[in-house]
């Protein structure tokens, strides 16, 4: 469950669950973005809203390529497709930014609306 | 005047106790002075977009979002300011782009919601709605980050409700916002550090600026044609791209690096150059400027002249614009080059209705076009030249277009060589049919697969009605842009976006994975892009290309695999 990077003086592991907080706060910095669900579906149901938001993001690894999956409850009111492809650039952006890997793909799966107000 | 606010005069004192109303066509008019003072100012806010993701779009997001805001309202005569306002949020929803457009679109949602059921505003309801706007937008995120657009949403809330206990006036208020936001723009590198890294400003907070700068400059009826004063680094200036956009007046690009004599009054030298020509880049170097505008032909010594006024030049640099683009537009007439086929193989002719099919054709080893489609089929003769050219016996014809099937099968029967033709009757299917191609395969083999090949495609065409008529159902007047599908008529509409949507709709796309849109030549590349994004908004899963059709009569041809 870590990725491995070469390094002269030894080797750099990077857990998924590391990656997993640093998209799941970029996430949450994110507009429109105002929780996590649980990825696994029957859980995610239940407990709408997972209290550990690390629950919300999987990460697959190939190679030095990232896969992100992301599970997430958006506020009712915002245009939906433009909050998801914010998300998936800004976690892109930030994953690769600090860990110095290669994401190929994130997913963003919207689990709900949360209803502020209704017009 | 009177149109934007209810009363005739605009006070010449900045405070006055008047009790001013907006209703909901000044509203309207105020929208409008927003978008356009915005879009001037759009490059500046690009410039400075390095958060979240430093994609140097929010400006171009911000100006698409107001403009989706502003069509939902630019033929109505409503004068209900809230209805208005609804109206205003709906069409920013929809329309929303980016992180900062999706952000804006809440600020008016909020903003319209804080005029529910209003005639008209007043000053306290304007700073209600402020307020509003604020709350909902800060709904819609859980950590805020401070220094953005979200910390300017909320200093102008603060400075419209402390203004209400000295004025009772619209547009006081309004200058009083505008300052805040000014000084609330100006504060965003001290909260957001990564933007102090950059040595810029939050762009979002700086397009929402600009917006409420313009409602007021609209107000006071000042100029809104040249971008506000702004001096950056020489290494910050982008001048590549500003050749990307040459519009008339714009012969001339000169690039002179001087030192003022006495330090530079921005204002002044940005509306003095205003005058004398667009694309106004100053950029600051150690102990230099450098200026970047582009002039029509007879300005084209003003530059130096009146910098020689205020400064000392060091170097000009002046490239003529005009005959680059003269040159650029050349190079797309040279000649197709098509690929030879061999004595012995087989050879492919195509039928192509544009210079941009010729070269598609090209690339996927056609071995010759014959110019034809819509109103302009080729004569059999046209078709034997074409067979006669090339130099093998065994020749497959793609007529492309369900009139030309005849002229191509009567060629096929005077020639004394052998051919086959592939009843295309769009280009969509010869293109389809022309991958299946094999110069050295089967003939048979390679015919009967590309007449199986027509089936895996599905063809649209979108085209102006020449008259009216009512056809499958389909009521078209004449002029309006209609969509083929297969042939058929199936979707009017009165622009060519909406066309294509409508088309999509009313074909099965299920078992299709990829739209390409072969462009013509009545319609602008921009045109085609904005039509491309619009689909892969509506249809995320499939793959849209975009390629240069040149075709003539159809603004797009659209094919569906």
């Amino acid at each position: 469950m870590t990725d491995n990077i070469d390094n002269p003086l030894g080797n750099i592991f990077i857990t998924h669950r590391a990656i997993a907080t640093i998209a799941a706060q970029t996430a949450l910095t994110s507009y429109g973005v105002v929780g996590f669900t649980s990825r696994d579906f029957l859980r995610g149901i239940m407990n709408l809203v997972v209290r550990d938001q690390a629950y919300g993001v999987e990460i697959v690894v190939n190679g030095d390529q990232i896969g992100i999956d992301i599970y997430i409850v958006i506020e009712y009111g915002v245009r939906i497709t433009e909050v998801a492809s914010s998300v998936a650039s800004s976690i892109k952006f930030t994953v690769e930014k600090y860990t110095g890997l290669t994401v190929d793909r994130v997913d963003v799966h919207i689990r709900g609306l949360r209803i502020s107000n209704m017009d | 005047m009177s149109e934007i606010i209810a009363h005739e005069h605009y006070p010449s004192t900045s405070i006055n106790d008047s009790n001013q109303t907006l209703n909901g066509l000044g509203f309207k008019n105020l929208i409008l002075a927003g978008l356009t003072w915005l879009k001037t100012n759009q490059q500046i806010v690009n410039s400075l977009n390095v958060f979240p993701v430093p994609d140097g779009d929010t400006g171009t997001n911000m100006v698409l979002t107001m403009q989706a805001a502003y069509e939902e309202i630019e033929e109505s005569e409503e004068n209900n300011i809230g209805k208005v306002a609804h109206a205003v949020a709906q069409g920013a929803l929809m329309g929303a782009r980016g992180n900062s457009g999706v952000i804006l679109s809440q600020l008016w949602r909020g903003f319209a919601r804080g005029l529910d059921n209003q005639d008209a505003m007043d000053a306290p309801s304007f700073a209600r709605a402020l307020e509003e706007a604020k709350n909902t937008a800060y709904k819609g995120v859980v950590k805020p980050v401070k220094g953005t657009i979200l910390t300017v949403a909320k200093d102008i809330s603060i400075s419209a409700h402390e203004s209400l206990e000295r004025t009772k006036a619209i547009d006081v208020m309004l200058e009083t916002i505008v300052a805040a936001a000014d000084k609330s723009v100006s504060h965003t590198p001290e909260l957001l550090p990564i933007l102090k890294q950059a040595g810029v400003v939050d762009s979002g907070g700086k397009g929402l600026y600009f917006i409420l700068d313009g409602m007021l400059r609209y107000i006071k009826g000042m100029n809104m044609d040249v971008p506000e004063a702004s001096i950056q680094l020489i290494s910050t200036l982008n001048l590549e791209n500003t050749k990307e956009m040459i519009e008339p007046g714009q012969d001339y690009e000169i690039i002179l690096d001087f030192s003022p004599i006495s330090s530079l009054d921005m204002d002044s030298f940005y509306s003095d150059l205003g005058e004398i020509g667009t694309s106004i880049q100053i950029g600051e170097g150690e102990g230099f400027y450098r200026l970047h505008i582009h002039v029509p032909k007879e300005n084209k010594n003003r530059p130096i002249e009146y910098v020689e006024k205020i400064g000392t030049v060091f170097s000009e640099k002046t490239e003529n614009l005009m005959a680059q683009m003269e040159q650029r537009k050349k190079k797309p007439d040279e000649e197709v080059i098509f690929n030879p086929v061999e004595a012995g193989m087989i050879g492919l002719i195509a039928v192509s209705p544009g210079l941009g099919f010729d070269r598609i054709f090209a690339s996927l080893d056609v071995n010759a076009v014959v110019k034809g489609g819509q109103t302009m089929n080729p004569s059999t003769e046209e078709i034997l030249q074409a067979v006669d050219s090339l130099p093998t016996d065994r020749i497959i014809i793609l007529p492309n277009n369900k009139n030309i099937i005849l002229a191509a099968q009567t060629a096929a029967t005077v020639s004394t060589k052998k051919i086959a033709v592939v009843p295309t009757r769009s280009v969509p299917q010869g293109l389809a049919a022309t991958l299946k191609m094999n110069p050295s395969g089967d003939f048979d083999a390679i015919y009967s697969e590309m007449c199986d090949a027509l089936n895996e495609v599905e063809t649209g065409e979108i085209t102006q009605a020449t008259r009216s008529v009512e056809v499958n159902g389909v009521d078209v007047k004449e002029g309006e842009v209609i969509a083929l599908h297969n042939g058929n008529l199936v979707y009017s509409s009165d622009n060519p976006e909406d066309a294509c949507l409508g088309l999509l709709g009313k074909i099965d796309l299920k078992d299709h994975e990829r739209i390409t849109l072969f462009w013509g030549a009545t319609l602008e590349k921009d045109e085609v892009d904005k039509i491309a994004s619009l689909i892969q908004e509506k249809y995320p899963s499939y793959a849209i290309e975009i390629h240069e059709g040149g075709q003539p009569h159809y603004q797009l041809i659209l094919s569906i695999e």
